[in-house]
């Protein structure tokens, strides 16, 4: 078994898309349908070794949390920003390490996480 | 790699490497200096402190100053001077809020931080994220929005150090008054960072009470009030410490090091970093 996809819903669908592959830098490899009348679409980002499930859905209120890692989470926080994504919280220090978040159009969270080994000798 | 960059709101870093004395000179800006490998000394007036890659100093505006390295040393240092602005400017955001700073309630608060002028751990978040900003610069990055996002990090690091180092050490040690806590305690960093400075050497009680200015006695209790361990017990860790970054980062061989960080008896380091690490000081080599 391995973890396969992420499953987002939208009401926005166009934007949506748009947020991932224009300013994440996902890229769409396909369609499906898990759901009967419902086709989602599956967007892949090889930087984050992630593939997202994106559906269409005008009434869910599910909400997906999704935490990227990072190796250096000021310089990936500066470069979203720069692309013109909407950071809810600014980098701050966690006993994990430093994290800021963001939101999709969607209102889907994404953590940024950098971890930080504290008990390094 | 050696460099010197001056950003445009006249913040600096300095990237040097290689052993070389400079004569006296004056901080312009507060300044926090690191030394990444071997070590650096600084004459500050009467205190002669030694920079390890496991500690950084901080040095105020107007500060007088000379360093020196051993020649046939390779000592990599790194020092990022703060813009008075910058510095004030980061410090009414920690200070004021939203509100107050829209409506320049701040104005009144002219008065540049003076911080405790000794030496650091550099350890944790401040570690990572000097690492990062060095390495940016390394290859050239010129992106001085994100520069400053580093260093404005880097004050937010330094300021829950000084909590941790100073207020919190304050507020521990047993005396009713606020001012005698905190002249007590410079006095005890005065000893701090010359155990920081002299570990390999043989430190007697009476030496590291003299240059705390404080009686033997006193320095006993308050030295173990402050930081929870008696001068003794502190001298020990710091010299493990820095054992372990000799057997990590160099091939001497393990009795060698035992004298290197100031102990005696190779059987006794043994069996104290034993102890202390759960590890014995060759499998710790060997694991590095």
């Amino acid at each position: 078994m391995k973890l396969k996809y992420l499953p987002v819903y939208t009401a926005d669908f166009e934007g949506q898309i748009e947020f991932y592959t224009q300013k994440l830098g996902f890229r769409v490899t396909g369609k499906m349908t898990f759901y009967e009348g419902r086709e989602s679409t599956v967007i892949q980002s090889d930087k984050l070794n992630v593939a997202l499930l994106v559906t269409n859905n005008d009434s869910s209120s599910d909400k997906s949390n999704i935490i990227i890692n990072t190796t250096d989470c000021l310089k990936e926080y500066h470069l979203l920003r720069t692309a013109g994504v909407f950071f809810c919280k600014s980098p701050a220090y966690l006993p994990a390490g430093l994290a800021a978040e963001f939101l999709d159009p969607a209102g889907n969270k994404f953590m940024l996480l950098e971890e930080r080994n504290y008990n390094e000798q | 790699m050696d460099y010197s960059k001056v950003l445009r709101n006249n913040n600096k870093i300095v990237s040097r490497t290689g052993g070389q004395r400079q004569g006296p000179q004056y901080t312009s800006d507060l300044s926090l200096r690191f030394v990444l490998s071997g070590n650096e000394r600084y004459d500050i007036g009467r205190r002669h402190l030694s920079i390890y890659p496991d500690s950084f100093l901080i040095l105020n505006r107007g500060t007088q100053y000379s360093t020196d390295t051993d020649l046939d040393q390779q000592v990599q240092s790194f020092a990022i001077n703060f813009d008075q602005q910058f510095l004030q400017d980061f410090k009414d955001c920690w200070t004021f809020d939203d509100d107050n700073l829209l409506n320049k309630g701040y104005g009144n608060s002219k008065a540049q931080p003076e911080f405790n002028e000794t030496i650091y751990p550099f350890a944790g978040d401040i570690k990572y994220n000097v690492f990062h900003l060095k390495q940016h610069l390394d290859n050239g990055m010129q992106d001085e929005m994100l520069i400053n996002e580093y260093l404005h990090h880097t004050l937010i690091n330094y300021f829950h150090i000084y909590n941790d180092e100073i207020c919190k050490k304050v507020e521990k040690l047993d005396f009713l008054n606020q001012g005698t806590r905190v002249e007590i305690l410079r006095r005890l960093n005065l000893a701090k960072e010359y155990l920081y400075s002299n570990y390999n050497q043989n430190i007697s009680l009476e030496d590291l009470a003299e240059h705390a200015c404080l009686s033997v006695n006193h320095l006993l209790r308050t030295f173990k009030q402050a930081f929870g361990l008696t001068p003794h017990q502190f001298l020990i860790q710091l010299r493990l410490k820095r054992s372990l970054m000799l057997l990590k980062d160099t091939r001497y061989p393990v009795n060698e090091v035992v004298g290197m960080v100031g102990f005696e008896c190779p059987s006794s380091f043994i069996r104290l970093f034993r102890t202390h690490y759960k590890i014995t000081p060759l499998k710790y080599r060997q694991s590095a």
